[in-house]
């Protein structure tokens, strides 16, 4: 069906300032509303040992005021604008955003502008943001069941530290954190030669070059950082570990495996491999361990997209009674039998479908298409992309997804977690 | 730019006028209300059919029935089985799901506009002919009590159980979930029984949003929803809702626990109520957003927690309104304090014009932006069938929002937030907690993380001014495989928070968030050991310059045993 379905491209503009900003415009009339995200290249990837957690610790800095802007004024002025904002870090990078009607552009404009060139670092921010940080770890990661394990499963597939260690970061390392390494980390990474600034919405194409132009034009660049070493063995770092889960009330398990970069023709592949297995209540595991086995209370599976080696993950919470290497079997099973006989005529219809689905309810938010187009921007340095990604998906063959997953998913290259129920203190 | 023009934040540009499209209204014969909407942006659309059944309706020997309607409507129909389902909805790429909240039961389907007809048509098989077969059900049974029993270990599920049962009392919003007993109890001929009953099309309204042909659609509803027959009206008569005048202090004991969860709630409007548009301004200035009050108090001044709010949950009978935080447990009882000033000034002073402004300017703004997708719309546009609200309650929206005055705000605060009357509750380490908190309530009551009751007497009734004094410098002995090994702690003293370090002869160790409860110090000391972070849980008592206690390390797989003396000449210099 997908080649019978036309979907109009978004409209793209891209340019550069002179200080190395690149810029991406994405006019679409539908709504008033207008979405500015900043992407700045700079995850925890970029962490050194010792100082963990530091991007994501940064990210909270970024709304602790600039020379303009108050201290959590950066909250005020956009919720005053009738604006949503917020930010988030991952391995890759941290961003910034906002939504708001359309004629506030110059507000998002002039507050992201801002902070670009003057952050306000002190020692008072600084400790401040330590304390909500450790308040968000306890609160997402220490104080729920299961809440680690994605970190811990982290270390397990990866060799290299940038890519092994969490966002979150350690508590000590944030303890450890001045403020003159905090200059110094805003000034290596927050340049913007280092940032990608996209504007989706309703906007009058002069206007907004003019108010780029106006804003971020004088912002000095700054060398940039050194080229990151993100490269990995193909081994897993560990096969097995056993975590003690002071929460959880029942037994876990978390398989990873390491895979190529996001966008590879293999990385994709396993992409649909992974719906064909685990998504949706039509999948293989599904309908074998929730619906047949009727063995498992919660499935769950996805891809960690990376510049570098990424990762697919699939787990599930058994029911207690049940054995959870007989589960794992299954899952093996299927893994194999997809790697033999690769994904049914039916099931590539209905990734197909879906993968259209996805691609054109995507498109309805400002922030959404925002976001996508930021990230083809700083990782693959083509905006455009927003409109061939689908394209890319659609064009992998069913035998391709039988091949990558007989090699990177039918192999004991591979890291299990198995959480145990460490009972109440 | 030159730095003057950057000093101030700039206009806005012209304004983009943006109204709420207008929907196309029909009723079917049979009495199902029909709301359309013809937007041909995206090929795409969104379906939703809401009935007014949800699971306060439930009868009381089947508690959990309207959940598992919901949830087994697409578990088999007369045509077709679970999987084949499961395979046709996700074939097309589309969705297809259905759910109860307290006040109604809502079918949902999205698709690409190309598939429209086949999804409407599986809409109306689930709908109209789920057969709701026995071994699905029993799946549906088995999975929903693990379920239940899973959703204990999450201390939000706690809290708002606890705070349900205190605000709504015996009236069935206070069942925030079913118990295990209620769901064995379900069997299929009550579910055939009940889904007959409330399933009704004179009951229901169905909003349609999308690259559809008005017409068309309607051509398409009529063959498939023709025939259903038209029912009778669910009547929603409950138990009343108790009054509450004083305050209560209720503690979910979760040993471990890393923070404590807070909730302060009382009973609030139902949804048409007069005083929605200045309770929701007030709820706006005081704690709904990352610029309220709360939020700027507890995160980003004192640096309690990640996120403080107020929340204002109106529903179709009553509301609560709640505030929470998740707060790191040392600060708990310093929470209630500030938590407790911010509802009083609410209500004792007037908000500034700016903060009035800021609130209005922030709900009347965002109004379009949650216009922008075809859900974001549909929401819109079901909440105002599902809660009777006027016709024209979309278009004069923000217009009511503008008209609240500083004076409306201060009256609401008054009669709709009662510090007083509050049910505070608290998920936590109960030991850590109690002495903290024990003086903001009259009465206590202590539960277990199963909902038992425990005799809170077993918790010492100390309070917070009668902590042990910690300070100073600790030279301790581990007994490990019958040597005894020196340790020493430097411990400083804030109120019941205790900081400092842990000294062993394999390294240094960090305590940053230690508490001390009468005489009983917990903390965790970090340290870096041959490249890794090992950690340290010290539980210890002291009596004068006495400690004993244990140090648990994953180094060892047991408690290790400790004993020593604080330091005396070393305590003036450490602490």
């Amino acid at each position: 069906m997908s080649h019978s379905f036309n979907l109009p491209p978004l409209a793209i503009e891209e340019y550069r300032l002179a200080n190395g900003l690149r810029v991406v415009l994405n006019l679409d009339v539908r709504v008033p509303v207008i979405s500015v995200a900043v992407y700045y290249n700079v995850g925890s990837r970029n962490e050194r040992e010792g100082r963990t957690g530091f991007a994501h610790l940064f990210e909270h800095m970024m709304f602790q005021g600039s020379e303009n802007v108050p201290k959590a004024g950066h909250f005020q002025y956009i919720m005053k604008a009738g604006g949503t904002m917020n930010g988030t870090t991952s391995s890759e990078r941290t961003n910034y955003y906002e939504t708001l009607p359309a004629s506030q552009l110059p507000l998002a404009l002039w507050l992201e502008s801002d902070r670009m060139r003057s952050l306000a670092v002190t020692q008072e921010n600084l400790d401040n943001q330590r304390e909500a940080v450790k308040e968000e770890k306890r609160l997402r990661y220490d104080n729920q069941p299961y809440g680690q394990i994605f970190d811990l499963i982290n270390e397990m597939i990866y060799k290299n530290f940038a890519n092994s260690h969490s966002t979150i970061g350690s508590m000590d390392h944030l303890d450890d954190a001045t403020v003159e390494d905090v200059q110094e980390f805003f000034r290596i990474y927050y340049a913007p030669n280092n940032a990608v600034l996209v504007i989706s919405g309703v906007f009058e194409a002069m206007t907004v070059r003019e108010l780029v132009e106006t804003y971020f034009g004088d912002i000095a660049s700054q060398p940039l950082p050194a080229e990151l070493d993100v490269s990995e063995p193909p081994e897993v770092a560990a096969n097995y570990k056993e975590w003690e889960d002071k929460l959880a009330p029942f037994p876990a398990f978390l398989i990873g495996w390491k895979i190529p970069p996001r966008r590879t023709p293999e990385f994709n592949a396993l992409y649909l491999a992974g719906k064909v297995l685990y998504e949706g209540d039509s999948s293989r595991l599904y309908q074998k361990l929730v619906k047949g086995e009727e063995s498992v209370i919660q499935l769950f599976g996805f891809t960690d997209e990376r510049r570098g080696p990424s990762s697919i993950f699939v787990g599930a919470i058994p029911k207690p009674e049940e054995d959870l290497s007989a589960i794992r079997e299954i899952i093996m099973e299927e893994i194999h039998d997809l790697s033999v006989h690769g994904p049914t005529t039916a099931e590539m219809e209905k990734i197909e479908n879906q993968l259209v689905n996805d691609t054109v309810r995507m498109r309805q938010g400002s922030l959404s298409r925002a976001q996508q187009i930021a990230e083809f921007t700083l990782y693959d340095g083509d905006p455009s992309l927003v409109n061939r990604e689908l394209d890319e998906l659609l064009a992998v063959k069913a035998d391709q997804v039988r091949l990558a997953a007989a090699h990177y998913l039918n192999t004991d290259n591979r890291a299990l977690l198995d959480v145990v129920p460490a009972g109440k203190g | 730019m030159t730095s003057d023009l950057r000093k101030t934040a700039p206009p806005p540009l012209a304004p983009v006028e943006f109204d709420i499209p207008q929907p196309h209204h029909e009723t079917l014969a049979n009495g199902l209300r029909v709301v359309i909407f013809e937007d041909e942006r995206l090929p795409l659309v969104s379906l939703r059919l809401a009935f007014y059944t949800g699971d306060i309706n439930d009868p009381d020997e089947s508690v959990g029935i309207g959940s598992a309607i919901a949830s087994m409507l697409t578990e088999g129909t007369e045509k077709y089985t679970s999987f084949q389902l499961a395979e046709k909805i996700e074939r097309l790429g589309a969705g297809l799901s259905s759910s109860a909240s307290d006040d109604f039961t809502v079918v949902s389907a999205s698709c690409l506009s190309l598939y429209s007809s086949e999804v409407l048509t599986l809409l109306a098989e689930v709908v109209l002919r789920p057969t709701f077969p026995a071994e699905e059900l029993d799946l549906y049974k088995r999975n929903t009590v693990e379920h239940l029993k899973f959703q204990r270990s999450q201390p939000g599920f706690l809290a708002g159980e606890q705070a349900a049962r205190l605000i709504f009392g015996i009236h069935p919003y206070s069942r925030v979930s079913p118990k295990a007993a209620d769901i064995e109890k379900l069997d299929r001929q009550s579910l055939i029984r009940r889904h007959a009953e409330t399933f009704v099309p004179n009951d229901a309204v169905l909003v349609a949003i999308g690259d559809i042909r008005r017409d068309e659609f309607l051509a398409e509803l009529r063959d498939y929803f023709g025939e259903w027959q038209t029912g009778a009206k669910q009547k929603s008569e409950f138990r009343g809702l108790p009054a509450r005048n004083s305050r209560s202090l209720t503690v979910v004991d979760r040993p471990g626990s890393a923070q404590s969860n807070i909730v302060l709630a009382n009973l609030s409007i139902e949804r048409d109520h007069p005083d929605y548009f200045p309770l929701i301004v007030m709820n706006q200035v005081l704690g709904a957003g990352a610029s309220s009050r709360v939020f700027m108090n507890l995160r980003e001044e004192k640096g309690y927690t990640y996120g403080a709010y107020t929340r204002l949950d109106s529903k179709r009978l009553a509301g609560s309104f709640e505030a929470t935080a998740e707060v790191r447990t040392a600060v708990t009882g310093d929470s209630l304090k500030e938590f407790f000033y911010e509802l009083n000034r609410i209500r004792e002073t007037k908000v500034g014009d700016e903060e009035l402004r800021d609130a209005k300017e922030f709900l009347t703004g965002v109004f379009p932006l949650r216009a922008e997708t075809q859900e974001g719309l549909t929401n819109l546009v079901m909440n105002q069938h599902l809660y009777s609200l006027p016709e024209n309650y979309l278009q004069t929206y923000r217009e009511n929002i503008n008209k609240i005055t500083a004076e409306d705000v201060q009256r609401v605060a008054n009669v709709h937030v009662r510090p007083d009357e509050t049910a505070i509750v608290l998920v936590g380490d109960a030991e850590q907690v109690l002495p903290q908190v024990r003086d903001y309530a009259d009465t206590l009551e202590v539960f277990d993380t199963e909902g038992k009751q425990q005799d809170e007497s077993k918790y010492a009734a100390t309070s917070a001014n009668e902590l042990a004094d910690a300070a100073g410098k600790w030279e301790l002995k581990i007994i490990f495989q019958g040597q005894n090994l020196p340790v020493s702690l430097t411990l400083k003293q804030d109120g019941a928070a205790i900081s400092g370090e842990l000294d062993t002869m394999l390294g240094k160790g960090t305590i940053a968030d230690g508490t001390i409860n009468g005489n009983k110090i917990s903390a965790t000391a970090r340290a870096e050991m041959q490249g890794q972070s090992v950690e340290f849980v010290i539980a210890g008592k002291l009596e004068n310059d006495a400690m004993s206690g244990t140090i648990t390390t994953p180094m060892v797989p047991n408690p290790l045993p400790f004993t020593g003396n604080r330091d005396c000449t070393a305590q003036k210099s450490a602490a």
